[in-house]
């Protein structure tokens, strides 16, 4: 019964979170500088382990599938679901977790114990909301492009690594890409992107947002924040999937 | 002009502060002294509303805040400047954009007017060529500095100091005490300084509120601190060699 009370916490928190922003413009000001700080930011490493993951799925298929009767381009099909199903949204919503999740912890746990939220508080502006929401709107916003930038760029992966080490012809690899296409993936693989993406920020954020203490605190409060966003990330992953696949 | 009516307060059992009521005149700076520990900075969050009081009445001019919604604090507290002890400065902003960030939040005021006002506290404080710094650039004296500005620059009608020269050498120490000072004069502002230093009571305080163990033990001023006859205060003025020579001399 102990987890109650920070579950509760939490959402009182996210009541604040939501409430009316003081002045729109400075809102929109922040989200985009969220936007660049933990989205564009983000792309780098996003195309980094896309493109080896990609890589990666495809050479193990192909090692794994030594059948003949098996046709080679189930290889790029099975490199496409990988992709589209699970890794451009699950692995890189957690990848993100740590990323992400731990920077939002320690700049929001700073503020608390150098008094800066404080300070907010008296000013008479909504530290929660103006701490929190743009950081929420933009991942809202920009992970969705983020699991786009990785879908293409495993796919990719798997088409080089097929290319460079002869493992399957580049014709086997782009029909298999095509064959059997449920667009629908894509769609389930965003909807669970977004969800991800208000785990990623919030979770860490309430972890910053409560820390009393010192930089030690600070740091529990990150590592915290990111293995309790993990759980969660792995948890709705399974609701999600049971929700919009099961037929 | 601040009142505070029978002010209680605890964490987990323990009272920090007990019954305590006092006056802060309108115009003048306000002192709440005490050893470290004693509850100054708990009275000031309780008076700002950052803690709930257990019991007790807390009016701005007649207005309670004890009483208020959230909504009605947040406007009350745009009146409000506060210097914290640790200067809490937004380290992502320069000085200009920390000293401006309120008037980007509550006014419409134009790019123009706001940068006027900006380089106007920012002269006040004897700032005026670290607009473009980050707090980490800057020294501890001109971070309370910078500070100061940002807690002035809405023109509040209270302000409140936490510790306001603690950590500075004795000079700059005067300096920030008698800029919060003249302040307080020029805007007839209701100020109120939590401090230890015996130098700052004997250079601007008007009115002195002492607090032993969460009790107000002694009110008056500065003149009064040193020929008063409450035991803990004369334990807490004349706690050094140096006051203790003076006494004698007396
Ligand atoms: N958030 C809190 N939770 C529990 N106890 C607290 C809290 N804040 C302060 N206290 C306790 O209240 C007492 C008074 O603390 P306070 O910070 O007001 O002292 P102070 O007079 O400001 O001291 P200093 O001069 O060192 O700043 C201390 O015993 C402290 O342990
Ligand atoms: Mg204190």
């Amino acid at each position: 019964m102990k987890f109650l009370q920070p579950l509760g916490s939490y959402f009182i928190l996210m009541g604040r979170v939501l409430s009316k922003p003081e002045k729109g413009k400075i809102y929109y000001q922040q989200t985009v500088k969220e936007i660049v700080s933990l989205g564009i930011n983000s792309i780098g490493i996003v195309i980094i382990i896309s493109i080896f993951m990609g890589a990666v799925i495809t050479l193990q298929t192909r090692y794994n599938l030594e059948n003949p009767l098996i046709p080679t381009y189930l290889i790029g099909l099975t490199a496409r679901d990988t992709m589209l199903l699970e890794f451009s949204s699950t692995i890189v919503g957690l990848i993100l977790a740590g990323k992400v999740g731990s920077n939002i912890a320690s700049e929001i746990g700073h503020m608390r114990i150098t008094e800066q939220i404080d300070a907010l508080e008296i000013m008479g502006v909504n530290s929660a909301s103006y701490l929190i929401l743009p950081k929420i709107i933009a991942t809202v916003l920009f992970n969705p492009i983020l699991t786009l930038i990785s879908m293409f760029m495993g796919v990719f992966g798997g088409w080089a690594i097929s290319v460079a080490t002869g493992a399957l012809t580049s014709s086997d690899y782009i029909y298999g890409i095509q064959y059997w296409f449920v667009p629908f993936y894509i769609t389930y693989s965003l909807i669970k992107t977004v969800v991800f993406a208000i785990i990623i920020t919030s979770v860490p954020a309430f972890f910053g947002y409560h820390v009393s203490g010192g930089a030690l605190e600070v740091g529990r409060a990150s590592t915290k924040g990111v293995v309790a966003s993990s759980i969660l990330i792995l948890l709705f992953n399974v609701i999600l999937t049971q929700l919009l696949l099961a037929k | 002009m601040i009142t505070i009516r029978n002010i209680r307060k605890s964490f987990n059992k323990e009272t920090v502060l007990n019954d305590i009521s006092v006056d802060f005149d309108e115009g003048k700076t306000n002192l709440v002294i005490g050893q470290s520990g004693s509850g100054k900075t708990v009275l000031v969050k309780c008076i700002i509303g950052l803690f709930e009081v257990d019991e007790g009445e807390i009016f701005y001019h007649n207005r309670d805040i004890v009483r208020m919604t959230l909504r009605e604090r947040q406007a009350l507290r745009r009146e409000m400047g506060k210097l914290f002890q640790g200067g809490a400065l937004f380290d992502s902003l320069t000085v200009e954009e920390n000293v401006r960030f309120p008037l980007d939040m509550f006014t419409s005021m134009t790019a123009g007017e706001k940068r006027k006002q900006v380089d106007f506290c920012l002269d006040h404080v004897r700032l005026d060529t670290a607009h473009k710094l980050f707090p980490a650039e800057l020294s501890g004296g001109m971070q309370k500095r910078a500070a100061i500005a940002r807690a002035i620059v809405q023109n509040p009608r209270y302000l409140f100091c936490d510790e306001p020269n603690s950590g500075l050498d004795p000079i700059t120490a005067i300096v920030i005490d008698k800029l919060i000072s003249e302040i307080t004069h020029e805007f007839n502002m209701t100020t109120i300084i939590n401090t230890h230093d015996m130098n700052s009571v004997m250079e601007i305080g008007e009115k002195v509120v002492f607090i032993h163990k969460g009790i107000k033990q002694w009110e008056g001023n500065s003149e009064g601190v040193l020929t008063s006859d409450n035991e803990y205060l004369n334990d807490f003025v004349f706690a050094s060699n140096l006051t203790k020579k003076i006494k004698e001399k007396l």
